[in-house]
């Protein structure tokens, strides 16, 4: 099948985007680690000032070479670890436009460009989450992810707005450049914030990112992992250096990270699924470079730059280590895993480098980075808030350490007592066998082994990527380039305390490691919370809804027609009276009779006794007044209203004919009073605002315009068809489309109606005469 | 208490409709396409169209209108499809929406001919319009079914 081939072929053949990309950007390195930045602008709306505006500084370059680089080893390690499957079109597809949309996120340089890629990454995350659409629990975890992280977006879309304004610039290098104050900037700065918080899953926004690990694993390691999650951390590494200093930016960025760091350090120590325990360390990763990178002194902002390198590249690697496992043991449980090392050598290797540098031993990237923001944190540049953000980094590298390793013996120890259900451990739960485990391919292995050798090989060359990501900090901060800034600097202190965090680490380790095994996953309390919320606003909108549409027509009518007379007369005693004029008559006779007829029928419709009489009268209503349409020298006017009234009557007869043919007694809330008080309140109102408007006039008409332009602009002699379709198109493209909508929402209805007759005839179990009518089969045309 | 639905049909009625039909459908084209120079236009061409199904209906019964074969949400669907079109054509190549496009060319017979490119969008107009009031019929002929079925 053709179908099934293209599906085959369509990862590898997608992993060329973001390799092109990767080549591309490697040859620019040179010229942008120099200094220089390459920028575009496409114009977009120029009315609205609004422009796509990308620029690749060093900051971008590295998160370029990221989020293309790990894209083309997740694009190709999915190739072998989905194998045959028919949606990987999708997938591909979807993988490089979320690869695309990040990227526009790294470059942006415009405030609403930044926006607009932020959105088009939820959306797309959104449709990776819920990748398998027929899990219940990934449509719900995508639709929290998105709603979570959607929020935020528009939250920071205020606070970009603002920025806009206050700062009378539309990018982010001018705002950089001439950073505003004052309240309003902190308003939007906080609004950011909110934005980041909820992208970067930070506390109290953290929990949907647990969730979001339905998706299929590659996408976990590429979205949740290596870049998504770092647009947020994005957004605050680029707006730090300006605004760490304006109003609450410290003490919100140090809060929610700190918050995060301790709350996914001991969310991961509670897991015993192996990936959701990466994903709580994700949570718990993204909270420290957050304090990092949002602190804004240039030596945290480089220790931060550092970090997002080596977490990229050991957690991404993690991820995949932990797909191939589940692939060829089938569990990810870390209570049912044993003897990987020796069945899996080359992953067994790659976690624990990787796990290396997650736990900042030496020689990995990890530590490297590690030791720097210690030793920023102890020069401490910012008070107070750099002392509780050195304590807390301190205590949740404590965790970080005794989760790692936990994960790690969790993966690859032999000591694997399976899951017990209802106290006895069966088949389908007990330790895996070592030797059924399959051996796996090339293409999946490579991927998480190469990511490890990286960190392990930056770690090594820590005095030239230093040199690299120096010029990559100084496109954040120019401050600094004045700094000479090195990654390694030797025994110092810092050494001594990471000395101390390995070793606590080590030891609360020890200490908890039988208890964390008896620990069931729960769902945190942000997401009871959060699904109190969604809950509590869904029911909200249900008793609003029951409370303001009863279903009364009686009632929807009494209240829409008081409302119009009710705003009329408001309109008309705030001064609309003074230009009443008199209608204009034309000297016909038959105009008078029209008018007079129009009149007495209208006034039959209230005496009529039934409602056939009403709606015959009506019509005949309409008619009279379709000809004073036409003497009025409105032809068009009058055919569209003598049609559109034969077409209602008719239609109001036939459905009439299917109705009680008496009028439904009035409701008691309504006594004749009233509703002649309604009526009538109406009446007057519309007459005499009819007659108040058409003198209203303090602009020339339009119509001469019209007019003069009809033949020569648009080649049409009708005036009025050639405003229709011309002039004012737009306005009756709306209209259509209305129309549309109701014609088809009119037949859905009666879809819907015959499927649920269809049910329950099913359900009555009679094969009636209109059950074999609704066969399908039998059926053409309209009735499918 | 309801009114039952028609068993019998009036010859009368059914003959004159169907002669009726062919020239309804012919003069609805025509006040579609008369449209811009004198009154008539998409929407009463595609009520006068309606109607002709209308009449079908009143004539036969549910039957009348199944035996077209045609689904109106197609219908709908396919007249805001053109008017879409149209539009957007004009954007694209006159960058305004709707802004009218002329030609005018010689054929052999015909004369002089004029075509708009806003009368095109009124036959999207007109095929939707179409749509709607069959739509409305199809609904009706549905609670006739219904309640045969439940006689």
């Amino acid at each position: 099948m053709p179908g099934r081939r293209s599906a085959r072929w369509a990862l590898p053949v997608a992993a060329i985007a973001p390799a092109v990309t990767f080549g591309w950007l490697v040859s620019q390195a040179g010229a942008v680690l120099d200094g220089d930045t390459a920028a575009v602008d496409v114009e977009w709306i120029p009315q609205l000032a609004l422009s796509i505006s990308l620029r690749l500084d060093g900051f971008g370059l590295l998160m370029g070479l990221l989020v293309s680089g790990i894209g083309v080893l997740v694009l190709l390690y999915s190739t072998a670890y989905f194998g045959r499957r028919d949606d990987l079109g999708r997938l591909a597809g979807l993988l490089v436009a979320f690869a695309g949309a990040m990227l526009g996120i790294v470059w942006a340089d415009g405030l609403l460009t930044l926006f607009v890629f932020w959105e088009l990454t939820s959306i797309t995350s959104f449709l990776l989450i819920g990748f398998d659409d027929t899990n219940a629990a990934a449509r719900a975890a995508a639709t929290r992810a998105f709603l979570v992280t959607g929020a935020g977006g528009l939250a920071m879309l205020a606070g970009l707005i603002i920025l806009t304004i206050v700062g009378d610039t539309t990018t982010i290098s001018g705002l950089l450049a001439d950073p505003p104050s004052g309240t309003l900037t902190d308003v939007a700065l906080v609004l950011v914030l909110l934005g980041a918080f909820t992208k970067s899953a930070q506390f109290p926004f953290h929990f949907w990112l647990p969730g979001a690990m339905a998706a299929p694993t590659p996408v976990s390691a590429y979205l949740h992992s290596a870049t998504m999650v770092k647009a947020g951390l994005v957004v605050v590494a680029r707006f730090a250096p300006a605004f760490a200093t304006e109003g609450p930016w410290r003490v919100l960025v140090v809060g929610a990270g700190l918050a995060s760091l301790i709350v996914g350090g001991i969310g991961a120590m509670r897991q015993q699924d192996a990936k959701l325990a990466l994903a709580q360390g994700t949570v718990s990763q993204l909270g420290f470079l957050m304090v990092l990178l949002g602190l804004g002194t240039p030596a945290t902002t480089y220790a931060g730059v550092a970090m997002l390198l080596a977490h990229a590249l050991f957690k991404a690697s993690l991820f995949l280590s932990v797909g191939v496992i589940d692939h060829e043991a089938g569990t990810r449980d870390m209570r049912r895993l044993r003897g990987l090392a020796r069945a899996l050598p080359v992953v067994a290797a790659s976690v624990v480098v990787a796990a290396a540098s997650m736990a900042a031993i030496p020689p990995t990237i990890g530590f490297v980075a590690k030791e720097k923001a210690i030793d920023g944190l102890l020069e401490n540049e910012v008070g107070g808030i750099g002392t509780v953000a050195l304590v807390g980094i301190v205590l949740g590298s404590v965790l970080t350490v005794a989760y790692t390793i936990r994960i790690t013996v969790g993966l690859l120890g032999n000591d694997a007592p399976g899951v017990e259900v209802d106290g006895t451990v069966d088949a389908d739960h007990g330790p895996v066998d070592p030797s059924s485990v399959h051996r796996p391919s090339f293409g999946l292995v490579g991927a998480p082994a190469l990511l490890a050798l990286l960190s392990l090989v930056f770690g090594l060359g820590a005095g030239t990527v230093g040199d690299w990501l120096a010029e990559v900090t100084a496109s954040l901060d120019p401050e600094t380039s004045s700094k000479h800034l090195v990654l390694w600097p030797g025994f110092n202190e810092a050494l001594l305390v990471s000395a101390g965090i390995v070793a606590a680490g080590v030891t609360l380790w020890w200490f908890t490691r039988a208890a964390t095994r008896t620990l069931d996953a729960r769902r945190s309390q942000a997401t009871i919370t959060y699904d109190r919320i969604y809950d509590g606003l869904l029911e909200g909108a249900r008793r609003i809804t029951a409370a303001t549409q009863s279903g009364s027509l009686p009632l929807y009518l009494a209240v829409v027609l008081s409302t119009v007379a009710v705003s009329l007369f408001v309109a008309l005693a705030a001064g609309a009276t003074d230009a009443i004029s008199s209608p204009r008559f034309s000297n016909s006779p038959i105009e008078f009779v029209a008018v007079v007829v129009t009149g007495l029928l209208a006034i039959a419709i209230v005496f009529a006794r039934n409602r056939f009489g009403a709606a015959v009268l009506l019509g005949g209503s309409g008619y009279a007044l379709a000809i004073v349409y036409l003497i009025q020298g409105a032809p068009d006017l009058a055919i569209t209203q003598f049609l559109v009234e034969t077409l209602t009557i008719v239609v109001f007869l036939l459905v009439l004919a299917r109705l009680p043919s008496d009028f439904a007694p009035a409701p008691a809330w309504a006594p004749r009073i009233v509703r002649i008080g309604i009526a009538t309140a109406v009446g007057v109102a519309v007459a005499v605002f009819a007659l108040s408007a058409s003198g209203s006039r303090t602009e020339p008409s339009v119509g001469e315009d019209y007019v003069a332009l009809s033949e020569p602009e648009a080649g049409g002699r009708n005036v009025v068809n050639v405003i229709l379709v011309d002039f004012r198109g737009f306005d009756t493209m709306g209209e259509i489309t209305v129309l549309a909508i109701a014609g088809a929402g009119v037949v859905n209805l009666v879809r819907a109606a015959r499927r649920q007759q269809r049910r329950k005839n099913l359900d009555d179990g009679t094969a009636d005469e209109h059950e074999q009518d609704a066969d399908p089969s039998r059926r053409v045309g309209v009735w499918r | 208490m309801t009114t039952p639905v028609r068993t019998r049909r009036s010859v009368v009625l059914t003959e004159t409709v169907n002669g009726l039909t062919p020239v309804l459908m012919l003069f609805s084209i025509f006040l579609t396409l008369r449209g811009h120079n004198a009154p008539g236009g998409g929407f009463a061409g595609g009520l006068v169209m309606g109607s002709a199904v209308v009449l079908r209906y009143l004539a036969a019964g549910p039957r009348g209108v199944r035996s077209l074969r045609i689904d109106p949400i197609v219908l709908i669907g396919t007249g805001l499809f053109v008017a879409v079109v149209v539009g957007l054509t004009s954007l694209v190549v006159d960058g305004s929406f709707l802004e009218s496009a002329i030609w005018k060319f010689h054929v052999a017979i015909l004369g002089d001919v004029k075509i708009v490119s806003s009368s095109l969008f009124d036959i999207g107009v007109h095929i939707l319009v179409v749509g709607v009031v069959m739509a409305v019929i199809v609904a009706l002929a549905e609670a006739d079914d219904e309640m045969r079925g439940r006689r």
